[in-house]
């Protein structure tokens, strides 16, 4: 029971920091405010013109964002020698990952779930019959997301450029998300009927399957010092 | 003084040598000049013979990065680390010649450089992964915290190959008529034979580079150590005193 | 180092022995004639024929495989009367290829065939861009081996003073 005792003690250790300080999602949601406003700035379209590129324009936040609050997750760590402690623990390492991957999972969706009425108020979308289907791509892909973020989050703390190495190795590698997750939003948006763009969510499920079994297995090298 | 392992490379990297040198100068032969050109793109199929054997050769370079990276983890053997550290270069080199032989080969067939086709999208996805294991590499200070962690960064990137692949397909296909999906080259055997024998080659080719390049780095270490530069100033101060 | 060296100029005879014989296999079709060459020396035998199809000159029945046009390079221009398998990209102001004879009695370029006007600079290029640095890496790469293998053999290891 040491595991499961380890995972909840992480996940309430980063959500009591972040209740007390909250600066992490409060930089998460104006970053992406901020990027949300430039991106109305540069693409003058008419509602036509919106309706495309509008999916794509959310993740982009999304992403940016998440790669923002995930270096925060374990730079945190550095202070006070948090991140050697971590190491000692007595429990498995994958313990540590699933309370970080929770906590970040987290951080992100509550910040997509703030941030999509800005997003419906500034482009005007008619979605309310789709709210479900939405929070159900959100979730999905914030998990692969999250799980892959944090192992590299762990990895790229220790080493020189910390802040660039993390988006660099990043994104390359999450770019099935990326896609599926635009693709299933877009057709969303439209009020396709779901068999259109079922084989997106099938996809992104595969992923967040894949990746965080194997992100748990490959935690434990990143982890040990 | 030197490894046996590294010694035994040497002794084979001959053989795989002279193979490439061969099994190339045979596939150019037959595929520039006795070959015939194909009906509908004419002489440009000729390309065909030096992009796809590259493509095949970089992806089997990223099949051999996750081979080493695991044995890397499993046994922890520095030796296994130089050669990955070799591959992830060499197969750096052998993507970013598909991708410019790809687009060469576009021009004349399709008149654009670039198109987001499934196969050129997903090859500058793979060389982007390359050059963040490599720029990881310079940037770790600690030899055996930087082949660990390039290891887990070879192991993630091989898994999400074929699911990168695939998202990438399933989009162009959504995206584009199906007339780009296929290079309409109606493949006859006198095409097969030139393109085998430059596939052969070229991984061949590949395995020799791995060879030398693993040797380089480890004689260019062994000679550091050997002249002292690999020493920190503290051991040095303590010989003084 | 000099068995290095002899490997790699029995290398470098061998590349250049298959880049002339490239060469000597395209310069046939690289030989192509213009319109005004013919006019000038007609010759007897059958040749290639690059030119534009002048606008305004096609006429005959092209599924059949029978057509008459008049090819045009900077002013020189040159009736022709094509008999060969039906052309599916005869157009006017069109660059091709027409492979024939020269009928000095009737004054007419006799086509049998159309050629494709190929870009070799495109093949080349590839080639060049796919092959070239390969070879140049290897060459510095196993350069460097043997060069570092006599290096460690001569050096001594360091002794702190």
């Amino acid at each position: 029971m040491a595991f499961l005792k380890v995972v909840q003690w992480i996940v309430w250790k980063d959500l009591v920091t972040e209740i007390r300080s909250r600066e992490t999602i409060s930089s998460m949601v104006f970053f992406a405010l901020i990027v949300i406003l430039i991106f109305s700035f540069s693409f003058s379209m008419n509602q036509q013109a919106a309706q495309e590129v509008i999916a794509g324009i959310i993740w982009v936040a999304f992403a940016f964002t998440g790669i923002i609050g995930l270096g925060k997750s374990f730079s945190s760590e550095l202070q006070n020698d948090c991140l050697e402690s971590l190491q000692m623990v007595p429990a498995p390492k994958g313990a540590i990952f699933l309370g970080k991957v929770t906590a970040n999972f987290a951080f992100i969706f509550v910040v997509e779930i703030l941030l999509f009425p800005m997003f419906v108020i500034f482009f005007n979308l008619d979605v309310i019959e789709e709210i479900p289907i939405l929070l159900l791509i959100f979730f999905l892909a914030t998990i692969g997301l999250s799980a892959v973020g944090t192992l590299f989050s762990a990895l790229t703390v220790q080493i020189r450029a910390r802040e660039v190495m993390l988006p660099i190795l990043l994104l390359p590698l999450v770019v099935p998300v990326m896609i599926a997750a635009v693709e299933a939003t877009k057709g969303a948006l439209h009020g396709d009927p779901f068999s259109l763009y079922r084989q997106w969510v099938e996809l992104l499920s595969i992923f967040d399957v894949v990746f965080t079994v194997v992100s748990f297995w490959l935690f434990e090298f990143v982890m040990d010092s | 003084m030197i490894h046996k392992a590294i010694r035994r490379i040497q002794r084979l990297k001959g053989w795989f040598g002279g193979g490439a040198a061969l099994c190339i100068f045979a596939g150019l032969y037959l595929g520039l000049i006795d070959s015939p050109p194909d009906y509908y793109q004419g002489e440009v199929v000729r390309i065909m013979y030096v992009h796809v054997p590259l493509a095949h050769t970089a992806l089997f370079a990223y099949t051999v990065l996750f081979g080493g990276s695991v044995w890397y983890l499993w046994k922890r053997d520095p030796i296994v680390d130089n050669m990955c550290h070799a591959c992830a270069a060499l197969s750096a080199i052998f993507t970013a010649l598909a991708l410019a032989t790809g687009m060469i080969w576009g021009k004349p067939t399709w008149n654009t450089w670039w198109t987001w086709d499934a196969r050129l999208t997903s090859f500058i996805v793979l060389l982007l992964i390359l050059i963040g294991y490599l720029m990881l590499r310079t940037f770790i200070d600690d030899p055996e915290k930087e082949a660990r962690y390039a290891a887990v960064l070879a192991i993630l990137g091989f898994v999400d190959l074929p699911i990168i692949h695939f998202s990438v397909e399933w989009w162009r296909t959504l995206h584009q008529p199906q007339s780009f999906s296929i290079r309409g080259v109606s493949i006859s055997s006198g095409l097969l034979v030139p393109l085998f024998c430059m596939s052969v080659g070229m991984s061949l080719l590949f395995s020799y580079m791995l060879m030398v390049r693993t040797q380089l780095l480890y004689l260019t270490h062994l000679l550091h150590a050997k002249k002292g530069r690999l020493l920190s100033q503290f051991h040095l101060s303590k010989a003084d005193s | 180092m000099t068995t290095f060296y002899t490997k790699w100029g029995a290398m470098l005879v061998a590349m250049s022995i298959l880049s002339i014989l490239t060469y000597n296999h395209y310069q046939q079709d690289l030989a192509t004639l213009s319109p005004q060459h013919i006019l000038e020396s007609p010759p007897a035998e059958e040749v290639r024929l690059l030119g534009m199809v002048r606008g305004g000159t096609l006429r005959g029945d092209l599924e059949a495989g029978d057509a008459q046009f008049d090819v045009v390079e900077e002013e020189t221009s040159l009736p022709v009367k094509y008999h060969g398998p039906p052309p599916e990209n005869l157009r006017e102001l069109k660059t091709l290829v027409l492979i024939g004879t020269w009928n000095p009695t009737a004054k007419v370029f006799e086509a049998r065939d159309i050629g494709l006007v190929t870009n070799y600079g495109f093949v080349m290029g590839a080639y060049l861009i796919g092959l070239l640095p390969l070879v140049l890496i290897v060459f510095s790469m196993s350069r460097k081996v043997s060069l570092l293998y006599t290096e460690i053999k001569e050096s001594t290891v360091y002794q702190p003073e």
